[in-house]
């Protein structure tokens, strides 16, 4: 019988083709805005995932100046001093790293003259293993041949970005002064391909700054040239094998806010969290959007169904006249309305997703981003299943009116 | 005890301020198996009496009885039964739904009553063979002719083997020999199935097959007339 009535439903929608189509159309418009901004939101949010995971890993987790991420911003000045040996030795913890930024008094090699150029530059201090064990994280430094990596027991070495090694007159196995004291170079940074590339190779490491104007020491240099650190950018911290990195962390964080450390601790998890909490007030108020547009395809569904109630007033009539139960009327109105709904959603279905690959190519043409674009068959199935209710519930006044038509007085309709 | 009975019907339209007055204390009888003529002038209240008959218009007062029950006092479920199962209606404006081919409009009462789709189209098939339109199952009223639309709303009114059938002017625009080909067969019906016919009419040769002829005037009986 249900097959009838579908029969029956889209004799009528074939019937007015125009009227359906245009009624269908108001419907897809809503309908494609949200599949394309819900596979875009959860397309990014799985692509920064997918990053964080991949510069994290399931084992690491980041110590930062407290309010470095949330509210209130970065305290650049929040001071902590973090003594990575007693790290170390918190229970769970396999290995731990950090980067710390100081603008230094530098001087460059000297020339064929005998001159050489001085000035204030940014010194990035690194300990040795992060380039060793976290090197994910650090993301690829690519040395000049004859470069090499800082050992543990490297002291007085550094390794200069390309630009500042230009400027600085200094190649591998000349030497710099760093605040009076002397240091040899052991490496130059490859310059970058173009900036999109550096600053993508680069991962989290130069925040923000190229790697060709930076100059690397290792990290426990800097305790001997600028005393304990209170510009700590951030402390990388591996956890021992089995142990959960969120619990880790929870002991780390406490243990070191005891010792008087303004810090906090950031895993994966959080940044998740984060991530995901960002993504679903953005898709939140785009789904509001939507959801308006949405909300004028129902209204249009609903002004022709009661366009049709009141056209097919005498068929109505028919129908009822040799037995439709009021029950019928309702269910093939209904029918209809939630079939021009699910047509509508076919159509934005597929109009959706082309869109999002369509962003999601320009993306990653002109912006170099790459975006995955998440089409699940979730999202499929709960889109066409949500359009037809969404038609049929449009349909509910009108389909109750229709049923509701007394037999004779639809009969002498004209 | 008679079929359907008619006490003191009136059934009046309130149009405005004036008050048209369709039916005026009408009574009628008609029993199980009986070809009945109702003739009268236009306006004289056949249809609205047909509706009443035929479950689908309740009387203004009076009491229209169906083996003995009053159908004001049914439920609407009873009276979509009623409808659906043991009534066939011809409208006098046959009523087709436009979208539908023939067959469908014929099978559309057998839809409501959820009988299989296979056994549906044969039985469409047959009725639409029974009235001469067997080559004609798949067009659509507006490919049809006047004619052959009120066969089709004849074969519509016997899909689901009603025990009575009302036909308002079933031959109004047929040829007389298509015309005595549907009267046939409600005579058939009536004869062979122990159908009871109701039927609408000008036409005298169509008065002939029933067993009784009641003249209407001004929403009343005027004279009924016993048929040899
Ligand atoms: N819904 C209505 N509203 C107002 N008046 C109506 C309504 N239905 C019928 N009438 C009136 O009731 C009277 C009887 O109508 P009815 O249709 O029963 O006549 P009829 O005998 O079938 O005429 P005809 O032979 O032309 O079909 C007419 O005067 C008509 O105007
Ligand atoms: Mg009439």
């Amino acid at each position: 019988m249900f097959r009838d009535f579908f029969l029956l439903a889209a004799r009528s929608i074939a019937h007015r083709k125009v009227r359906s189509w245009l009624t269908i159309i108001g419907v897809f418009i809503g309908i494609t805005a949200v599949v394309a901004l819900i596979s875009i939101g959860l397309g990014l949010e799985k692509t920064i995932n997918d990053q964080v995971s991949d510069v994290f890993g399931v084992d690491t987790f980041i110590i930062s100046p407290e309010g470095t991420f949330g509210p209130g911003g970065a305290h650049a000045d929040a001071t902590f001093a973090i003594d990575l040996d007693h790290l170390r030795s918190i229970d769970g913890i396999q290995e731990a790293a950090a980067i710390r930024d100081e603008t230094g008094f530098v001087q460059g090699s000297p020339d064929e003259a005998g001159d050489s150029i001085k000035g204030l530059l940014s010194v990035v201090g690194l300990s040795p293993e992060l380039l060793t064990d976290f090197s994910s994280f650090i993301g690829d430094i690519e040395l000049e041949p004859g470069g090499r990596n800082f050992t543990a027991t490297d002291r007085n070495v550094a390794i200069l970005g390309n630009a500042v090694a230009t400027r600085l007159n200094a190649t591998v196995g000349s030497t710099i002064e760093i605040e009076g004291q002397p240091f040899e170079i052991v490496g130059v940074v490859v310059p970058g391909e173009d900036d999109a590339a550096g600053r993508q190779s680069g991962g989290m490491m130069s925040y923000g700054r190229t790697t060709e104007d930076t100059i690397y020491v290792p990290y426990d240099v800097l305790l001997d040239l600028y005393g304990p650190a209170d510009s700590v950018l951030v402390t990388l911290v591996r956890v021992a094998e089995g142990t959960d990195v969120d619990e880790a962390a929870d002991r780390v964080e406490t243990d070191l806010n005891e010792r008087g450390a303004d810090i906090m601790t950031i895993t994966y998890t959080d940044i998740s969290d984060m991530v995901g909490t960002m993504m679903s007030t953005i898709s939140a108020f785009l789904a509001g959007i939507a959801g308006i547009s949405l909300l004028v395809g129902a209204v249009g569904v609903m002004n022709t169904m009661f366009t049709s109630v009141l056209e097919r007033t005498k068929e109505i009539g028919v129908m009822k006249a040799v037995g439709a139960k009021n029950s019928h009327v309702w269910l093939i109105f209904l029918i209809e309305s939630g079939m021009m709904g699910l047509v509508g959603g076919a159509v934005g279905t597929i109009l959706g997703l082309a869109l999002s690959w369509g962003a999601s190519a320009l993306l990653s043409r002109v912006f170099g981003i790459d975006i995955a674009v998440v089409a699940s068959a979730a999202l499929i199935a709960i889109t066409l299943a949500g359009s037809f209710a969404l038609g049929a519930i449009a349909g509910l006044w009108p389909a109750r009116r229709a049923s509701k038509l007394l037999v004779v007085d639809a009969l002498r309709y004209e | 005890m008679s079929l359907l009975e008619l006490r003191d019907v009136t059934k009046e339209y309130q149009l405005g301020k004036t008050t048209v007055r369709a039916l005026r204390g009408l009574d009628l009888d008609i029993a199980q198996g009986e070809i009945v003529a109702i003739m009268g002038p236009s306006g004289s209240g056949k249809s609205t009496l047909m509706h009443i008959l035929g479950a689908l218009d309740v009387p203004t007062s009076g009491l229209a009885k169906l083996e003995g029950t009053d159908l004001a006092s049914l439920s609407e479920p009873q009276l979509v039964t009623i409808r659906g199962q043991r009534i066939g209606f011809v409208f006098q404006t046959f009523n087709l739904i436009q979208t539908l081919s023939a067959q469908m409009n014929v099978e559309l009462p057998m839809i409501f009553q959820r009988l299989p789709r296979k056994q549906r189209a044969q039985l469409a098939c047959a009725l639409l063979e029974r009235v001469g339109l067997g080559d004609r199952a798949h067009h659509k009223p507006n490919e049809l002719s006047g004619g052959e639309r009120q066969r089709v709303a004849v074969a519509r009114a016997l899909a689901n083997d009603p025990e009575i059938i009302l036909a308002d002017e079933p031959t109004g625009n047929l040829d007389s020999e298509s015309g005595s080909s549907i009267l046939n067969l409600l005579k058939t019906l009536s004869r062979d199935d122990g159908k009871t016919i109701i039927l609408v009419t000008h036409d005298p040769e169509a008065a002939e097959i029933a067993d009784r002829i009641v003249r209407l005037k001004d929403g009343a009986v005027r004279k009924e007339v016993e048929h040899v």
